[in-house]
């Protein structure tokens, strides 16, 4: 039973992560039709910064935080620049896009790649230090409940800004019919450009709390951006709380598939996931749109 | 033959043979690298590596290029396949040739094919794209750990007692070399079969490929399918000449390097991507010492061409081509209005049709009759009873019936948002109805899927033409005849006699409809380089050529000339003489008047007026419902 639990937990944890890259692309897409594949890149990015700045500059944990923003929100405008607004700006024809932002990914880990050098990975400390808490009788590391906290926390405040103020609603409105937008006077570039901000805070934040958990590792930026898209397929696109049931929903899956099955195998977890749902119900558990037209 | 040559310029023009030039130099030098670059048995293992994922590439280009299918993660089918055929030669007591591993490889890359792509395809656009790069991560993750198939140090044959490849040398390279050269003509045979056909217009556009009977769950399949049959076949060739396959053989890295060849080189043409792919696997694979900042370079080169140059190196040489009048028309162009204006200027150096042709816009001074070939064997009437739709709060269709006679035309008007196409859309089942039926006789639609529409033989047409923008205006009819000309899939690729005479067939077919309505003179212009009203002629002449029972035209004389208005009202005319029944949607009342046996007025989603012309003269409600008067049309005219 404790066993269970830790894997539960620990599930729960990277679970957190793969929802809040979820929730990433889900703010861009609901803003630009487009799915941006560098998200997990954009993430590893940020664990990068906050390598530099705690283990080798030994920064408070609150300045790597704004650092990280800095730095993953710097990005993800240049990317939005060069790669999604030459999309955006033009009727969107095939899936250019996607290889526009396949690409960047690819440049961003390389860059990571060459700035870490030959560096073993070592082990990030915490925002609440390396500590536990007992939860039913297990010890729960704290980085683990962050994870789960920020995640809760980042849903809700998407969901009211999505409900209740009219620019959320206006990016909603974005991406289904841009010329009506237009003519209702929203600007498509704007409201492009404040996606890849959002969601660059958003991705900035699931740095920060996933670098104790994966240590110094960038170069599994695109592992992370493919199962957030899983944790998005499973949970249904364009819902929010789909992003957030779909990213613990995998988490799970992957630490019971290691605890009963093999961890040798873990990613299989996420590959038989996403394999069953798309074939049982194509649109997700919580899916409302019609997925085809996406 | 040769006189539909000469019309459409593949004849005669003195420096056609020219295009030959690049495929013929690149075979030579495919053959003669040995002679170039050093022919050691170890150089001749990297050349073969090299080739093994040309075909790799080839297969993608087949999917997505032409199929419009981004299996990107097709690196996973190459290794399951590679993987398929290192184990059967391991564990086989004698160790197995490269044809039986050819045969492996294709068989296990086919079903892994089908285990990513049978859900990933019921969601489709990039979801397969996404789908299928985690199977490429995942495999070799996998791969690492398990020991049946060596874990990380992979599996060397050469270190497998009492197995030796019975070729090697130079005389494998050349066999390799050839079996590149196969998968490119077989692709190329099948881009240019009712199959590949198929993929394009599936490519361009769904609704245009159900218009016009495409199965499209099924033909997404075929693309996959046989792109990973290829891709297995890939990774048989791989382990045979290689003598090895372990996980670092096809990292999920490995994938968007072929992605990159493949844009850089060219989707979409057949010697594109291979181009690509020698330049980039060339670099990553001889230029190690850069390795470190080989993603930088390709990253920097792919993002560029995806913004910049999205049909990549082969679509500025067609154009270079054009230029010098080497090729006879002006493929490879985007979508969308701009690739319309970038390739007027090609299609007006196009050399004109051989001198004694017609070449004037002229049509046929009289129709020739086109009888129903499609659901011809029913008598019924096309009938829509009760139909009801409604999206959200607005109800678009509420209530409608209709019927459509055969050898009849049916005028369907009203103001927009009266629900006039959203009534045609109901009948070629883009939309569901919520209440209602829709039916031939007694035969129902309105439960089977959209395909059938067509295969029932009622064709339509679009408020904005949807065609085939890099393919000509013949090319785009001939998916149309295909579908009541039958022959089987493998018969139209491989050319077997069945499958060249139907190809003819289809193609002449296609060819006579198309100057029977003037358009002699566009048959090899892309349709992108046409204009409006000839885009829409063209459009109308892929409906026609379906012989379909009923013919469903959305607003078909919208943006016509005079004389182009003219030509639709004849053959709306002559549709309905040859026995057709036509649903004429049309904001241009004197034309749907003076042709029209029956028609209906739609005024926010329901019938405001039923009858015949004369009737709706002399009918009130209409005209005050749209005039504001209280008087018939007929007094107020």
């Amino acid at each position: 039973m404790t066993l269970f639990l830790t894997a539960l937990f620990a599930g729960l944890a990277v679970g957190s992560v793969y929802g809040l890259i979820a929730l990433s692309y889900t703010v861009v897409f609901n803003s630009t039709a487009i799915f941006n594949v560098a998200q997990g890149d954009l993430m590893m990015a940020g664990v990068l910064v906050s390598y530099f700045c705690l283990d080798r500059w030994h920064l408070p944990q609150i300045v790597t935080l704004l650092v990280i923003v800095a730095v993953v929100v710097a990005i993800s405008l240049v990317e939005e620049r060069v790669a999604v607004r030459p999309f955006v700006a033009r009727p969107v024809v095939g899936l250019g896009w996607f290889i526009a932002t396949l690409a960047f990914s690819l440049i961003i880990e390389t860059v990571a790649s060459i700035i870490y050098g030959q560096n073993p990975v070592v082990p990030i400390p915490g925002a609440l230090g390396n500590g536990t808490v007992s939860v039913a009788g297990v010890h729960v590391a704290t980085k683990f409940i962050l994870a789960f906290v920020v995640m809760i926390v980042v849903m809700v405040a998407l969901e009211l800004f999505y409900k209740r103020t009219w620019l959320g609603t206006a990016m909603r409105g974005v991406a289904e019919d841009r010329e009506v937008a237009a003519l209702r006077g929203i600007d498509a570039l704007r409201i492009s450009r404040l996606a890849f901000i959002i969601a660059g805070l958003v991705t900035a934040l699931a740095a920060f709390v996933v670098a104790p958990i994966v240590s110094a590792d960038v170069t599994v930026g695109l592992t992370y951006g493919l199962k957030g898209f899983i944790a998005l397929a499973a949970g249904g696109f364009g819902s929010l709380r789909g992003c957030v049931i779909g990213g613990l929903l995998l988490g799970v899956a992957e630490q019971m598939f290691d605890l009963y099955i093999s961890s040798n195998y873990e990613i299989l977890a996420g590959l038989i996931l996403v394999l069953i749902v798309l074939a049982v119900r194509p649109a997700g558990l919580f899916g409302t749109r019609a997925v085809r037209q996406v | 033959m040769s006189e539909i040559a000469g019309r459409l310029g593949l004849a005669g023009g003195g420096r056609t043979w020219l295009r030959w030039a690049i495929p013929a130099v690149l075979v030579i030098v495919l053959y003669i690298v040995p002679q170039l670059g050093g022919s050691g048995s170890f150089r001749l293992g990297e050349y073969e590596e090299v080739l093994s994922f040309l075909i790799i590439a080839v297969a993608l280009n087949i999917a997505m290029g032409y199929g419009g299918q981004y299996i990107l993660g097709i690196t996973a089918v190459f290794a399951v396949g590679a993987y398929g055929a290192i184990l059967a030669a391991k564990y086989h007591p004698h160790g197995i040739g490269l044809v039986a591993m050819c045969i492996i490889g294709g068989v296990v890359g086919a079903v892994g094919g089908l285990i990513i792509g049978l859900p990933a395809l019921r969601v489709g656009g990039f979801y397969l794209a996404l789908v299928s790069l985690f199977a490429a991560l995942a495999i070799p993750t996998v791969a690492q750990q398990w020991g049946l198939v060596g874990a990380d140090t992979g599996i060397p044959l050469y270190a497998v007692a009492g197995f030796a490849p019975e070729i090697n040398g130079e005389g494998l390279y050349i066999i390799v070399v050839s079996l590149v050269l196969l998968a490119t003509l077989f692709s190329w045979a099948l881009v240019h079969s009712r199959v590949g056909h198929r993929f394009v217009a599936l490519h361009t556009s769904p609704q245009l490929a159900t218009s016009i009977g495409i199965r499209a769950y099924r033909t997404q399949l075929l693309a996959i399918l046989i792109a990973s049959i290829m891709a297995g076949i890939a990774g048989g060739i791989y382990v045979y000449t290689q003598q090895f396959f372990a996980p670092g053989s096809s990292s999920v890295q490995f994938a968007i390097l072929l992605l990159a060849g493949m844009t850089i080189g060219g989707m979409g043409t057949i010697i594109g991507p291979l181009i690509g792919s020698v330049i980039i696997l060339g670099i990553n694979q001889f230029f190690t010492s850069f390795q470190q900042y080989n993603g930088i370079v390709f990253g920097v080169l792919l993002l560029a061409f995806a913004v910049f140059l999205p049909n990549g190196l082969m679509a500025r040489l067609n154009v270079l081509g054009d230029r010098l009048g080497i090729r006879p028309r002006a493929p490879s162009l985007t979508s969308g209005p701009s690739a319309a204006l970038a390739a007027a200027p090609a299609a007006s150096v196009a050399p004109p049709a051989t001198p004694g042709t017609v070449t004037t816009g002229k049509p046929a001074a009289t129709l020739p009759p086109w009888p129903p070939v499609i659901g011809a064997g029913d008598s019924g009437a096309l009938v829509v009873d009760g139909a009801k739709r409604s999206f959200g709060g607005v109800t678009a269709v509420d209530h409608v019936d209709l019927t459509l006679a055969r050898g009849q035309v049916h005028g369907l008007i009203g103001s927009n948002g009266s629900g006039k196409t959203t009534l045609l859309n109901l009948i070629s089942r883009f939309y569901t109805l919520d209440e209602g039926q829709i039916r031939i006789g007694s035969t129902r639609l309105d439960n089977q899927p959209p395909h059938s529409v067509a295969r029932s033989g009622i064709a339509r047409t679009f408020q904005s033409p949807k065609l085939m923008l890099r393919e000509t205006a013949l090319e785009n009819v001939i998916p149309a005849v295909e579908l009541r000309v039958r022959c089987s899939g493998p018969e139209s690729i491989l050319r077997l006699p069945r499958g060249i005479r139907v190809n003819r067939q289809a193609r002449d077919e296609a060819l006579e409809i198309l100057e029977s309505l003037g358009l002699h003179h566009v048959l090899s212009q892309p349709a992108a380089a046409l204009p409006h009203g000839t885009r829409r002629m063209v459009e109308l002449a892929r409906a026609i050529a379906l012989r379909p029972s009923f013919i469903l035209l959305d607003e078909p004389a919208a943006g016509l000339s005079p004389v182009e208005l003219d030509l639709v009202t004849e053959v709306c005319q002559n549709l309905a003489r040859s026995g057709v029944g036509v649903l004429l949607i049309e904001h241009n009342v004197p034309m749907v008047l003076s042709i029209a046996d029956t028609v209906t007025c739609l005024h926010q989603g329901r019938i405001l007026f039923q009858g015949t012309p004369a009737e709706l003269r002399s009918d009130t409600t209409v005209a005050s419902v749209f005039l504001g008067i209280d008087e018939p049309l007929e007094a107020s005219s």
